[in-house]
């Protein structure tokens, strides 16, 4: 599950720098809205302004405070920009429970594919590895490779590709030296796998075969 | 039976298409008497989660010169298993597929609901996207490393078989050769000398494009044999290596001396990726991104000298005819422009830097092909971080939304003739029988070249009406690149009824669509605005607008006070004079980078955002009900309102005087006053709504009464209390503006004298 949070813009490079939204609340956008601002009103055809109607008139000396609401509730309604509570995770994200699922995906690539591609995924995990050591990576980062190192693990492809693509818009500057190894990672897991199945389905096509076929003797 | 609103709402929902008249006049001479000419938006890629595309090719009219396809205004005879073109009346015989049709078992195609439908095309070679950067390394430190880290992340969103390309640029213009050897080569070309394409194609060894590479291993099932070249490889392949080579950009190592600006060699360097493309992948769809943190000082193309003493141009320099490298620069960008959009590729400009950096030089470059043109402070910003990823944010299936290499053709029936069209488009110069002789926008043709475009992207398309025959009728054929880099095509054909100017004028001006109306003249106006002078486009803003009223107002002669327009022209003179203090007239207050950023949004946007760039909405939260529309005037500025205003560039979103108050008292804070903090909460909410979706993401001002931010709201709405008249309104209310601009009561005032007089 990507994070959904909004952080204010960069005030010090850009004047009005609007707030960056993280990857999850971004790819959630275009669902149906739930306000259309898009109405106008006409102008009054005579052309006198409207006149509406103010609780206060202007340049009065201190006003009085806002018109208090019902007794507060208990257990109040949270406001909508507040994310969902996930169950918090007490304990640390251990570095081994990302780590060595990730190298034991490596090996199983590394008959299939090419070795410099292998040699440089290594590298970039061996960084990974460096980093997290060093106390560079920040808790999010490391409870979404927890995820993500899940997510490969159960073969679910697309979903890993999708933690790989939220890490990389919300936290690239930790994570972009490193991450294009775990992106290939799992594209190169995906392939042995899809091969590994289609092997697996002739393999099942022959033995059926060799079963239906009477009479033939078995070798001794 | 449906109001005309509702008409045109399902007619846009299903078909992407707003009229400015929905009933037409009958003769040439009363159209033209209509003022507002007979024209349309179109968005043809209008997104369309209901509209599977049908996985058959499109049936043709027989007739060379028509190849209409066909549609629900065909008469079709099942038992001969013919059709009756509704364009040129020609029988054709259903081709062998269609032997089981019938009244009861009819194709899509023929189906009223389906009058916009889309055809997968089969046939063809399915060429992988191409993305080439060209990215500018005269930064800071800060902005470089900003701008790196956003290319390593893009190389995450890009499609995994689509091709990528590197060209960096400063002093000098680097080629950089992709390859998973280890060793980084680059060609490197100097940026005083403009090349030809052939000498740059020369220069980088480039074959012809007809090689495929042999699958090395057969057992990798995704590698199918594709051409590539040495500078352009898929990402799949190639994206480790791209990421270091991106990760070790250094700033461009010419040192820039005391007083001077970098020496930026970005004419040359558009130059040869416009150059390396024509030679290696024609005809296929291509985006050339352009990152650029400063104007060009240096070759071809250059806009300014690199002594920051001397400025860079301003309006009033242009004015007075003193900004010497314009013209040459201005030609030699239209020249690669027309050379990309001629070989389907697009070219993006992404330009952050504090002072400007040759927009209105370089424009034509994401105009005429269709990129987009993205201008911010800095690429150390969340504007242009996210602005850059939403390019390539996906469609409900996942897909894409930018689609390439789009050629759009118009067939009329015999009664209309195509002017012309505005919009991010190059004409094919196309002639026939439909083309009119008197040219609207890019006319003197039936189709148009759109390299690069999105389910938003909006054409304005203008006819000529020549006379009156059967019901009229138009059909748009938009052949394009799905991202998915299937061949597309999305057919949409739309007819109206006629109706006698002389005698039935109530009856076409209840179906006039004030909306779509106002867009397409603003359109117009703003395509005049670049070639004519700006009071000149202004008074023939008012003269249209002076005659529409005169012909379409309820009036006594003479006498202003009886003047009165009906419920479908009511907006219309609010929209025009929004329009002509809009930034796309006027240019005061505006840098001529600015101006043209303004207009290349305003020129390709659909209808409904189009129309806050005009008139800006503006929403009014408050205790005493659910938020509203208010009227863009000063007299909606309340103490006791909070107000958001959308520009569509800009989200403002203004505390009155005593909210301000309440917001620094902390009455949010305190339980008992639990309604305050959700009002506060309200307009934040519907703003984020906005910036959540909206591309190229806007600036977000949040301020309050008497704050310095307070001018982005002042200077937009109408002021009707200026401190000329505040005291002959009689009571105070509403913020009273401090202008000298004529207010929309005294606009419509003189709008309404010269409407009744009879001198005109």
């Amino acid at each position: 599950m990507a994070e959904l949070y909004v952080k204010p813009g960069n005030k010090e490079r850009g004047w009005n720098d609007p707030p960056q939204f993280s990857y999850g609340l971004q790819t959630q956008a275009g669902g149906p809205k739930r306000t259309s601002l898009t109405k106008r009103v006409a102008a009054p055809q005579d052309g006198s302004p409207r006149v509406p109607t103010s609780e206060t008139s202007p340049g009065a000396p201190p006003v009085g405070p806002p018109p208090p609401s019902r007794p507060p509730l208990v257990g109040s309604s949270l406001s909508s920009t507040q994310p969902t509570n996930f169950p918090v995770v007490e304990s640390e994200t251990l570095l081994e429970d990302v780590l060595t699922p990730l190298e034991q995906a490596l090996e199983d690539c590394r008959g299939h594919t090419k070795k410099q591609v292998c040699d440089d995924i290594s590298r970039r995990l061996a960084l990974l590895q460096e980093q997290w050591a060093g106390g560079k990576l920040s808790m999010p980062v490391k409870k979404r490779m927890a995820l993500l190192v899940q997510e490969l693990s159960s073969h679910q492809w697309d979903a890993a590709d999708d933690i790989h693509r939220s890490l990389m818009v919300d936290h690239v500057t930790e994570v972009s030296q490193w991450m294009v190894g775990v992106k290939r990672l799992i594209a190169e897991k995906r392939i042995l796998s899809s091969e590994e199945e289609a092997n697996e389905e002739k393999s099942t096509a022959t033995a059926e075969q060799n079963q239906t076929v009477p009479g033939i003797q078995q070798a001794p | 039976m449906a109001t005309y609103l509702e008409f045109i709402q399902q007619n846009e929902e299903r078909d992407g298409v707003r009229f400015s008249w929905n009933v037409w006049p009958s003769s040439r001479l009363e159209a033209t008497r209509m003022v507002v000419p007979l024209a349309c938006l179109l968005t043809p890629l209008k997104e369309r989660p209901d509209l599977p595309p049908v996985q058959y090719e499109p049936v043709l009219c027989s007739r060379p010169t028509c190849k209409a396809i066909l549609n629900p205004l065909c008469q079709v005879d099942y038992r001969a298993r013919l059709w009756a073109c509704n364009f040129c009346f020609q029988r054709n015989q259903f081709p062998p597929a269609y032997a089981g049709i019938s009244e009861v078992n009819q194709p899509a195609e023929l189906m009223p609901q389906f009058s916009t439908i889309e055809y997968v095309v089969q046939r063809g070679p399915q060429c992988p996207l191409i993305f080439l950067y060209v990215v500018d390394t005269c930064l800071e430190e800060d902005d470089l490393q900003a701008l790196k880290e956003s290319l390593q992340m893009s190389l995450s969103l890009l499609p995994p078989d689509s091709l990528v390309g590197l060209i960096t640029f400063g002093r000098m213009v680097q080629v950089h050769e992709l390859s998973c050897e280890g060793i980084s080569k680059s060609y490197v070309f100097r940026g005083t000398k403009d090349l030809t394409a052939k000498q740059i194609q020369d220069m980088l060894g480039l074959t012809k494009p007809t090689v495929p590479v042999q699958p090395v291993q057969p057992a990798q099932p995704h590698e199918q044999p594709f051409v590539s070249s040495r500078f352009l490889q898929p990402v799949h392949k190639i994206d480790m290596n791209l990421t270091d080579l991106l990760g070790e950009l250094q700033r461009d190592p010419w040192p820039v001396p005391q007083g001077k600006r970098p020496l930026r060699s970005t004419g040359v360097a558009v130059s040869i990726a416009v150059g390396l493309l024509e030679g290696t992948f024609p005809n296929t769809g291509a985006r050339i991104m352009l990152f650029m943190g400063g104007p060009p000082t240096q070759g071809p193309g250059m806009v300014v000298g690199d002594e920051l003493k001397v400025p860079i141009r301003s309006w009033h320099d242009i004015e007075k005819d003193n900004a010497r490298f314009m013209k040459k620069a201005t030609k030699h960008y239209e020249m690669l422009a027309n050379r990309a959009a001629a070989n389907g590729h697009c070219i993006d400009i992404y330009a952050c830097a504090l002072d400007q950096t040759g927009l209105l030089e370089m424009k034509c470059c994401t105009n005429l092909t269709g990129g987009y043109m993205v201008m911010g402070d800095s690429f150390n910003t969340s504007l242009f971080k996210q602005t850059f990823q939403r390019i390539f944010s996906k469609d409900f299936n996942g897909h894409f939304r930018m689609a390439f290499g789009a050629t759009l053709e118009v067939k009329t029936s015999r009664e209309l003739k195509i002017a012309g069209a505005i919009g991010p488009c190059v004409s094919l110069n196309v002639k026939g029988p439909c083309v009119s002789e008197n040219e609207l926008g890019v006319g003197g043709t039936s189709q148009w070249k759109i390299c690069g475009l999105d389910p938003t992207s909006t054409l304005g398309i203008y006819f000529e009406v020549v006379s009156q025959g059967g019901r009229g009728a138009v059909q748009f054929v938009t052949h394009y690149q799905h991202s998915s880099t299937q061949r597309r095509i999305r057919v949409t054909t739309v007819a109206r009824n006629w109706a006698d100017a002389q005698s039935q004028l109530k009856h076409i001006e209840a179906a006039f669509d004030q909306e779509a109306a106002a867009v397409l003249m603003a359109r117009l106006g703003v395509f005049r605005a670049e070639s004519e002078e700006g009071p000149d486009v202004l008074r023939w803003l008012d003269r249209q607008l002076i005659r529409l009223c005169q012909k379409f107002g309820q009036y006594n002669k003479e006498d202003p006070t009886s003047f009165r327009l009906s419920d479908s022209f009511s907006l219309y003179p609010q929209f025009m004079f929004h329009l002509r203090r809009s930034p796309f007239l006027q240019v005061f207050n505006n840098s001529p980078d600015e101006s043209s950023c303004y207009r290349h949004h305003f020129a390709r946007q659909d209808l409904t955002q189009s129309l806050i760039m005009i008139q800006p909405i503006l929403y009014s939260y408050s205790f005493h009900g659910p938020p509203e529309p208010v009227l863009l005037d000063s007299s909606s500025i309340l103490p006791d309102r909070i107000l958001l205003m959308d520009t569509f560039f800009q989200i403002v979103i203004y505390l009155g005087e005593t909210i301000a108050q309440w917001q620094k008292a902390g009455y949010q804070d305190m339980p008992e006053y639990e309604n305050f903090k959700h009002l506060l909460q309200a307009p934040l909410d519907d703003a984020q709504e906005i910036l959540q979706a909206r591309f190229p993401m806007p600036r977000y001002i949040n301020t309050e009464h008497g704050g310095s931010q307070a001018r982005f709201l002042l200077s937009k709405v109408n002021p009707s209390q200026t401190h000329n008249n505040l005291y002959a309104w009689g009571q105070e209310t509403g913020a009273p503006i401090l202008t000298d601009d004529v207010s929309l009561q005294v606009f419509m005032d003189h709008l309404k004298k010269l409407a009744v007089s009879s001198a005109c």
